[in-house]
């Protein structure tokens, strides 16, 4: 486990990792070690998946430790590594874990509902909330579900919480909401960015 | 058949196709298959997917990202749906799960509409996966009472653990098949009270082409019942009790 978490941290150049990964043959374009997508689940910070990655790289780091420590051969021949499967549900808990990073999640149970009702929206959420903290970097920003009391209908929405509104909210909010609204065209999910002109709360981090 | 249960953690299964290089694929073939697959997944979406490539060359880690779009075709109910990228083909059941019965005629029916809208060369990897959402009472801190799969910590090490990763693969059919089963705690679980746990079973064939596509459907019949094995031999009574099982 430790081993898992720092090598796949950047390496210096006297790195004994780095070191065998430059050994590679001339001219012989090479498998992948391993894929990484941006939706990704993550454990702290390191891709779930790049435990596939690690077994090509043990062999190397125990190169150099006493015999006694080292694994046997057929202990560390894993297989080349395989991408993942394509998880729905992995890519919610993913996002779930990125977004809970940057905005409040109010009914954290409810959008990953809505994500598995909607999963065409996950490309798009990210960059909904980039756009949203990146115009209102003063703000709190809270995501939840929003439920039409007269008609069937929910959509995910982001508030922007301000500690004092001006009248250039609503045209910041139209601003902010222009950049990632093509992304929604052809989408069956909904997302709203919009304000309820609500104080932030105390336990956001502003 | 294995056990059965009135309310099983499987909160999505899924079943993967990455066919090999050699097959001839074209912008096309989505659209050809959405026509074949339209009457039980009518509703046609969209999402991108952005992957990072690692490459270990003779210069050194390279790196390569790019963006590919995929198809989605969401039936009715919006519980289940098939992804289809280029040369890549996945079948997802969302929650509630239909069951393998309910499952299989649907991997079935998706595996023959593609090859009847390409000549599938072969396989470069086949999957089925289950992930599990396992929620315990927050009280729930002794991980033996309820599975037979976490992570060992001898006495030297501290008792309390803010997260851990426990991973195994399982090697099966002479090692032309494995097993990679994961148990992960969900850090931002936010389900009061609760502590929830998922336990993944990714059975896959690990040798590219070592099944012809004549076998693919046995392949996954077998498949099944090696998930099954490992997911009982991942839990202990205790969670069969929650989950319900049924007799008979």
């Amino acid at each position: 486990m430790i081993y898992y978490t720092d090598y796949y941290k950047p390496q210096p150049k006297t790195s004994l990792v780095r070191e065998l990964l430059e050994t590679g043959a001339e001219g012989v374009k090479p498998d992948p070690l391993y894929i990484y997508r941006s939706d990704e689940p993550t454990l702290g910070s390191v891709p779930v998946g790049i435990v596939a990655y690690l077994p090509s790289v043990l062999p190397i780091l125990f190169r150099d430790l006493p015999q006694s420590s080292r694994l046997s051969s057929p202990e560390i021949a894993f297989p080349t590594p395989q991408r993942g499967s394509e998880s729905v549900v992995l890519d919610i808990e993913a996002l779930m874990g990125e977004l809970a990073r940057k905005v409040r999640l109010e009914n954290p149970q409810g959008i990953r509902e809505y994500l598995l009702r909607f999963p065409d929206l996950l490309d798009v959420i990210p960059r909904a909330v980039n756009t949203a903290k990146r115009h209102f970097p003063e703000a709190q920003i809270v995501m939840g579900v929003y439920q039409d009391p007269e008609i069937v209908d929910c959509y995910l929405v982001l508030y922007i919480r301000l500690r004092h509104y001006d009248d250039s909210v609503i045209n910041r909010l139209q601003k902010a909401e222009s950049e990632y609204l093509d992304q929604l065209v052809n989408k069956a999910g909904w997302i709203q960015l919009t304000t309820d002109f609500r104080e932030p709360g105390k336990e956001d981090a502003l | 058949m294995g056990r059965r249960y009135a309310n099983p953690p499987i909160v999505e299964a899924i079943c993967e196709f990455i066919l090999t290089a050699e097959t001839r694929w074209d912008l096309t073939v989505p659209g050809l298959l959405y026509e074949r697959l339209k009457q039980s997944f009518p509703q046609k979406e969209q999402r991108m997917v952005q992957e990072v490539e690692l490459t270990q060359g003779p210069e050194g880690l390279q790196q390569q990202i790019r963006t590919s779009e995929r198809l989605l075709f969401v039936t009715e109910h919006r519980n289940l749906l098939v992804q289809v990228g280029p040369r890549l083909l996945v079948v997802n059941a969302l929650k509630p799960y239909p069951h393998w019965e309910g499952f299989k005629p649907r991997i079935e029916m998706v595996w023959k509409s593609l090859q009847e809208t390409i000549d599938v060369q072969g396989l470069e990897r086949i999957g089925l996966r289950y992930i599990n959402r396992i929620e315990l009472s927050a009280q729930s801190r002794e991980l033996n009472e309820y599975f037979e799969f976490y992570p060992f910590v001898g006495p030297g090490l501290p008792r309390h653990m803010t997260s851990f990763l426990v991973g195994v693969v399982f090697s099966y059919a002479n090692d032309r098949d494995r097993c990679r089963v994961q148990l992960t705690p969900i850090t931002h679980s936010e389900t009061e009270g609760k502590i929830a746990f998922i336990l993944d079973l990714d059975y896959f064939l690990a040798r590219p082409r070592g099944v012809a596509v004549v076998d693919v459907l046995d392949w996954i019949e077998e498949a099944h019942s090696r998930v099954e094995e490992a997911f009982e031999g991942c839990i202990t009574d205790k969670l069969r009790v929650m989950f319900e099982e049924v007799s008979g």
